[in-house]
């Protein structure tokens, strides 16, 4: 498999891990989230467990007008919550949603009397009346506090808010259910959370920046691929050779440090004792000189010079 | 074309895939509750608060010497009482009302979840002449404030005992709970039978020597005897009404108990008008004869020791003693 060929499937390669690496990068999931839910209730309730299960995330409440947050001890919030009618925010089921419950605390039944009466009375008897309708009573009647109906000493904390309100579950206290009214008894509308959740999204950016590097390698490859790079290189190589010929034809300047180093001039003057050479000559087989000598007692005028090229010169 | 759409898809799956696996999970609910930081009824900001408002319309209803302003924050025995101290108030150099303090010097609690429960204080003393004043209030239900309803003045020399803080609350106890003995309503029982009998009776080793029944049993000698001087009689009836006596528990295991007594007595002589005291004639109802009968609201605050306490007695450390009517 040639070069190109693995450059081209490194880009295929790459093409696929940047069409991944760019969809999850379109498709990453938010850190935050406010999963939620709908409400119909004048009140919302969250229990111990659920702040606890929010820790540090804010909990949010929309409505109309006036909104309070109230705690309290759970024995006391419940004994307040007879009677009313509530929503509890049980939990969250997924990222997207909260689940939450009707809170049904009954008052206790008062038992029937047994000395009602049956028969029609001049009270019961149907007569022209000026009086409003019950409805219409309902709609022309004052806006009520829900609050200040009631006893507010076993509240231990309050916030307020006009038409939202938010509530960091830590700034609760441990084991005090939190009890959102809307002052006005009218519906809250929604409830949500701001949740900061774990996405391990670390891969993402350098599976982008590898099918980067990838794809254009394989781009490179293909590109090659489709233009003849023949002639550039034959060029190339031309210049190649030629820069390679400099100095091979060119006598070297007179007095240049080529030019004597071609003539000679930096070889050592060596004298050969001839008793030496015997001596030397006898304890070994005679033996043709691998290269001839090129020693100063060598008469210069009665031997060829040759050059370092091995070419006789005159 | 179309070859290219499986192969998008494959990739947009891929994708999906790889991200499906970035999202944590949702977090385990929680299932049980922590608990709480202060398992008290009632933090001190609540008890401030309710001591606050309390005092702010005992105020305004002093100011207007008129009890139609004690309506949310006092209630009980102590509109009675300060309808008699405002009747009395009324009258020149009459008595002025009795000074309730607002600055406390502890707070009790309960740690109760059910009603009625109870919060008392123990005031700064008033002044030099006078003790501390300890104070109750009572809560009926979720629904209604907590209302002063009862004060009594420390008993020279007695001390309270130490009672759980606000953290822990104070637990409230029955009248009949056994964790205490005497059981609160057989101490209520046995120092009104001990108010009966006199200090003759065998109950009087059963209980810490106290001035509140030392003045009582004192000035029943004195109206028997003038009684019985003017060939009269002088009899008395004491009542504790445990429909409206409270008891908490104590640091120590035992239990401080709270309970109202009416107490009429009857004065009468033979072949002669009675008269009464100029500074109770306000409360005089009827014109008087040869019988007087005199009604007052007292209120006792009873230590009951726990039974680590062996050597100590029940004790009353508190007692106020009021006159509300005089009558024919």
């Amino acid at each position: 498999m040639s070069l190109r060929t693995t450059a081209l499937i490194a880009g295929v390669i790459g093409v696929l891990l940047l069409a991944v690496g760019l969809i999850a990068n379109a498709q990453r999931p938010p850190r935050d989230v406010t999963p939620s839910a709908a409400v119909d209730t004048g009140i919302v309730v969250v229990e111990p467990e659920m702040i606890a299960f929010a820790g540090e995330d804010r909990i949010g409440f929309s409505g109309e007008g006036d909104l309070v947050a109230l705690t309290a001890r759970p024995a006391d919030a419940h004994a307040w919550l007879v009677g009313r009618e509530a929503t509890e925010l049980t939990g969250q089921p997924d990222w997207e949603s909260l689940s939450t419950a009707d809170v049904a605390i009954e008052e206790p039944q008062p038992t029937a009397s047994p000395s009602a009466s049956a028969s029609p009375s001049e009270a019961a008897s149907p007569s022209p009346s000026p009086s409003a309708s019950a409805g219409e009573e309902a709609e022309d009647a004052e806006p009520v506090d829900v609050l200040a109906q009631t006893s507010q000493d076993h509240w231990r904390d309050e916030r307020r808010g006009q038409d939202r309100l938010s509530i960091v579950a830590a700034d609760v206290p441990a084991g005090e259910t939190l009890v959102v009214v809307s002052r006005d008894g009218s519906p809250l509308t929604s409830v949500d959370m701001s949740v900061t959740r774990d996405v391990q999204d670390g891969w993402i950016t350098p599976l982008i920046w590898w099918g980067v590097f990838l794809t254009l390698a394989g781009i490179i490859a293909l590109v090659l691929r489709f233009i003849d790079v023949r002639p550039a290189q034959a060029k190339g190589e031309e210049w190649i050779a030629k820069r390679q010929k400099v100095g091979e034809e060119d006598d070297p300047s007179p007095g240049t440090r080529r030019a004597r180093r071609a003539a000679g001039e930096h070889l050592p003057e060596t004298s050969l004792d001839e008793e030496a050479v015997t001596s030397a000559s006898a304890g070994s087989a005679p033996s043709a000189p691998s290269s001839p000598p090129a020693s100063s007692n060598t008469d210069p005028a009665s031997a060829p010079s040759v050059d370092r090229d091995g070419q006789e010169r005159p | 074309m179309t070859t290219r759409v499986p192969q998008l898809a494959a990739v947009a799956s891929l994708a999906a895939l790889a991200l499906a696996g970035c999202v944590s999970d949702v977090p385990a609910p929680v299932t049980s509750a922590p608990p709480l930081e202060a398992s008290g009824a009632l933090l001190d900001e609540q008890s401030a608060r309710i001591i606050d408002q309390t005092m702010a319309e005992l105020a305004a209803a002093d100011s207007a010497e008129d009890t139609e302003a004690l309506t949310d924050r006092v209630g009980g025995d102590v509109v009675t009482l300060r309808g008699v101290e405002y009747t009395l108030a009324a009258e020149e150099d009459g008595p002025a009302p009795t000074v309730l303090p607002a600055e406390m010097q502890a707070v009790y609690v309960s740690a109760a979840e059910e009603w009625p429960r109870t919060m008392a204080t123990v005031s700064e003393q008033p002044s030099e002449d006078e003790t501390p004043v300890v104070m109750l209030w009572v809560q009926e239900d979720v629904d209604t404030d907590y209302q002063l309803r009862h004060w009594a003045h420390m008993i020279p020399g007695a001390t309270l005992p130490a009672m759980p803080g606000a953290t822990t609350g104070a637990a409230q106890l029955a009248l009949d709970a056994d964790a205490v003995s005497p059981a609160p309503q057989e101490a209520i029982e046995a120092y009104a039978e001990l108010l009966r009998a006199g200090p003759d009776s065998d109950l009087d080793a059963t209980f810490a020597p106290d001035t509140y029944r030392e003045r009582l049993f004192a000035a029943r000698d004195t109206l028997t005897e003038a009684a019985n001087e003017a060939d009269g009689e002088y009899v008395e009836t004491i009542q504790p009404d445990l429909e409206a006596s409270y008891a908490m528990a104590t640091a120590d295991g035992g239990a401080l108990v709270f309970a109202p007594l009416t107490i009429s007595s009857t004065f009468t002589v033979e072949d002669a008008t009675v008269s009464i005291d100029e500074a109770d004639e306000p409360l005089l109802e009827g014109e008087l004869d040869d019988t007087v009968k005199h009604r007052y609201l007292d209120y006792l605050v009873i230590y009951v020791p726990g039974s680590g306490e062996t050597d100590a007695l029940p004790a009353v450390v508190a007692a106020e003693h009021t006159l509300i009517k005089v009558s024919d």
